[in-house]
């Protein structure tokens, strides 16, 4: 009975990933550094990200829980922070908002131009999605309307208010890396996941070591469960 | 006892108290790790009431500053992300304790003489924890929150007669808007601590009737009997650090695994969610609501497939408990078991084709496990049941 539950219980788990990403169209999983057993911040992917999402997203999008004071989480000491933040006439501790106006954003796309800041939580497939939704505009399959929008072969219905934001070398980077198309899309995605979850990669790595702590305080419970126990087996 | 605390005892018998019901409680030798998750869902009990005092000190009821003031306590409350981690999954895992305990009462018939009323205030409190919970899912305000409180809040419109002036009065308003947002927060604060009253009702009906066991037999022999102190104590000790297990890689790995993505969207009533899911623990109960065309009928079966469960000390007639000397029972409680997980499956998809169909069978299945027991029990065999253990 007890083997059943455990059973059972796993089952909804997994039944429970299907139901979260309920309807969502599969999206190509890529590697991360921060995710999994090692997961770190890779700095200068980072703050390339943040390159194209200041130089490129920023015209339309908000990072409104984000501030440049966050990027000492990267690595960066405080002066490095404070000079880029100057570099774009900025305080420090100020949210990274876009100029245009809830307003204007309505009149050009029909609809308020989401913030981006929590957008790696707010979709299915977090990260992976947001670039494969970057690589995924098309031309439109013969006789499909997409109105006054655009054709996205990951985004739910394929009609998408945004035209594709990037193009190559719509950007230079500072750190001299080729600004492809699959760069940006890669290294923006991963300042989107950075900006959504700051705590990302310090939760994991405290993980592994509450996880050390409690294996071996259930091994020791375990074996004074059976030293408390042994008189009272011994008897039945 | 030394003279302090027996002078301290004789005014207010605290430690003699504490020694009678917990340290020196008798307690049956044979309880299996079954057993272990009543205590364990006071853990989660306190979990959740702790985390979430410290949440309440950062969160900010108004509809204007939710979605912000979570990511304030993500992001710059200090350990933030963790407490509210663990108050997010510690909700999911409360109620998978919480359903196995139920199961378990169900398997071995806890539910039975004496112990009627203990079960009762296990089903309040499994009552009082839904509304807690539903009530906590729409405070921080994402899409979900907003759409999951209208759509539940609504079901309460078809009360005859005053179901509309009831809605309204819930909301505060015409629809789900501020005034809303605010008394979930004070409800949301105040039904744990109702629930750890009725917690204590439960508890005082089991040591007046003192636990089951998995042999589901009176014991009267006083060898069959051991201090819960430090047998059980040590033993739940374990169960607790299996259950961290888990939970804590939940935390710190998936701790948005259980959720749903749109509840990182900001709530927007203007723009209703592709698809409308309650959280998994109130799926199979969606699935029968949604199962029966009539809107009225749909929301009574749902409310009665737990209601029911009142009733089933006296739907239930076999003197015999454990499912292990009830041949018929037994396959039935699997049954219904496997039947409550295709009812939560099916809640999850979307109401439509096939899903229809299998929610209506497993529906009409869920009520037959109750409806048939009369007569079950009535002409059931049961195999010996030993004397002692």
């Amino acid at each position: 009975m007890k083997k059943l539950f455990i059973a059972l219980s796993l089952s909804l788990l997994v039944a429970q990933s299907g139901h979260a990403a309920g309807g969502a169209i599969d999206v190509p999983k890529g590697e991360w550094s921060f995710v999994g057993p090692k997961a770190h911040w890779d700095t200068m992917e980072i703050l390339r990200g943040y390159e194209v999402a200041t130089q490129v997203c920023l015209a339309c999008h908000g990072f409104k829980y984000f501030s440049h004071r966050n990027l000492t989480e990267i690595g960066l000491t405080e002066e490095q922070t404070k000079a880029l933040a100057a570099k774009m006439d900025m305080d420090v501790n100020a949210k990274l908002l876009s100029g245009l106006t809830e307003e204007d954003g309505k009149d050009a796309y029909g609809l308020v131009v989401p913030d981006l800041s929590v957008m790696a939580k707010a979709r299915p497939n977090g990260v992976d999605y947001l670039k494969a939704l970057l690589l995924g505009y098309e031309d439109a399959p013969e006789g499909f309307d997409v109105g006054n929008g655009h054709y996205n072969k990951y985004f739910p219905g394929h009609i998408i208010a945004m035209p594709n934001p990037l193009s190559d070398d719509i950007i230079t980077y500072m750190d001299g890396t080729p600004a492809t198309v699959e760069q940006m899309a890669h290294d923006v995605s991963a300042f989107i996941a950075f900006t959504s979850e700051p705590e990302l990669v310090k939760r994991q790595n405290l993980g592994i070591y509450v996880l050390i702590y409690l294996l071996i305080f259930t091994a020791l419970t375990y074996a004074l469960k059976n030293a408390i126990w042994r008189d009272i087996k011994k008897k039945s | 006892m030394n003279k302090y605390t027996q002078w301290f005892d004789e005014r207010l018998p605290i430690f003699s108290f504490m020694d009678k019901q917990l340290a020196n409680k008798p307690t049956p030798k044979n309880l299996n790790y079954m057993w272990n998750f009543g205590s364990l869902a006071g853990v989660c009990l306190m979990l959740q009431i702790i985390t979430g005092i410290f949440l309440a000190m950062h969160y900010k009821a108004d509809v204007n500053l939710a979605f912000d003031s979570v990511q304030h306590i993500m992001r710059n409350v200090e350990w933030g992300w963790l407490i509210r981690n663990m108050h997010m999954v510690g909700a999911s895992f409360f109620f998978i304790v919480v359903y196995i305990h139920i199961f378990r009462g169900l398997y071995y018939g806890s539910y039975k003489s004496p112990r009627e009323v203990l079960w009762w205030m296990g089903i309040i409190i499994l009552f009082l924890m839904m509304a807690t919970a539903f009530i906590g899912y729409v405070l921080p305000w994402g899409q979900m929150s907003y759409w999951g409180a209208t759509v539940i809040t609504n079901l309460l419109s078809v009360i005859p007669f005053v179901g509309e002036s009831i809605v309204v009065w819930l909301w505060g308003g015409y629809n789900v808007g501020d005034p809303t947002l605010n008394r979930f927060f004070a409800l949301h604060y105040l039904l744990p601590f109702v629930i750890v009253g009725v917690v204590f009702l439960h508890l005082w009906a089991l040591w007046t009737s003192k636990s089951n066991n998995p042999v589901g037999i009176d014991l009267k022999k006083q060898t069959d009997w051991i201090p819960f102190h430090p047998y059980y104590t040590i033993k739940d000790m374990f169960g607790l650090g299996v259950f961290l297990i888990p939970f804590t890689f939940m935390v710190f790995f998936l701790p948005d695994y259980l959720g749903h993505t749109d509840n990182y969207i900001p709530a927007d009533p203007l723009k209703t969610p592709a698809h409308i899911v309650p959280e998994w623990y109130f799926l199979p109960f969606y699935a029968i609501l949604r199962a029966i065309p009539h809107k009225l009928l749909g929301v009574v079966a749902m409310v009665a497939s737990i209601a029911i469960l009142f009733v089933l000390p006296w739907l239930d007639r076999s003197k015999v408990r454990s499912a292990n000397f009830r041949p018929i029972y037994r396959q039935m409680f699997w049954i219904f078991l496997v039947n409550v997980f295709v009812l939560g499956w099916v809640g999850a998809k979307p109401p439509e084709g096939h899903y229809v169909i299998i929610g209506q069978v497993s529906t009409t299945l869920y009520f037959l496990f109750f409806l048939s027991l009369p007569w079950v029990s009535k002409f059931e065999k049961t195999k010996p049941l030993p004397t002692s253990l």
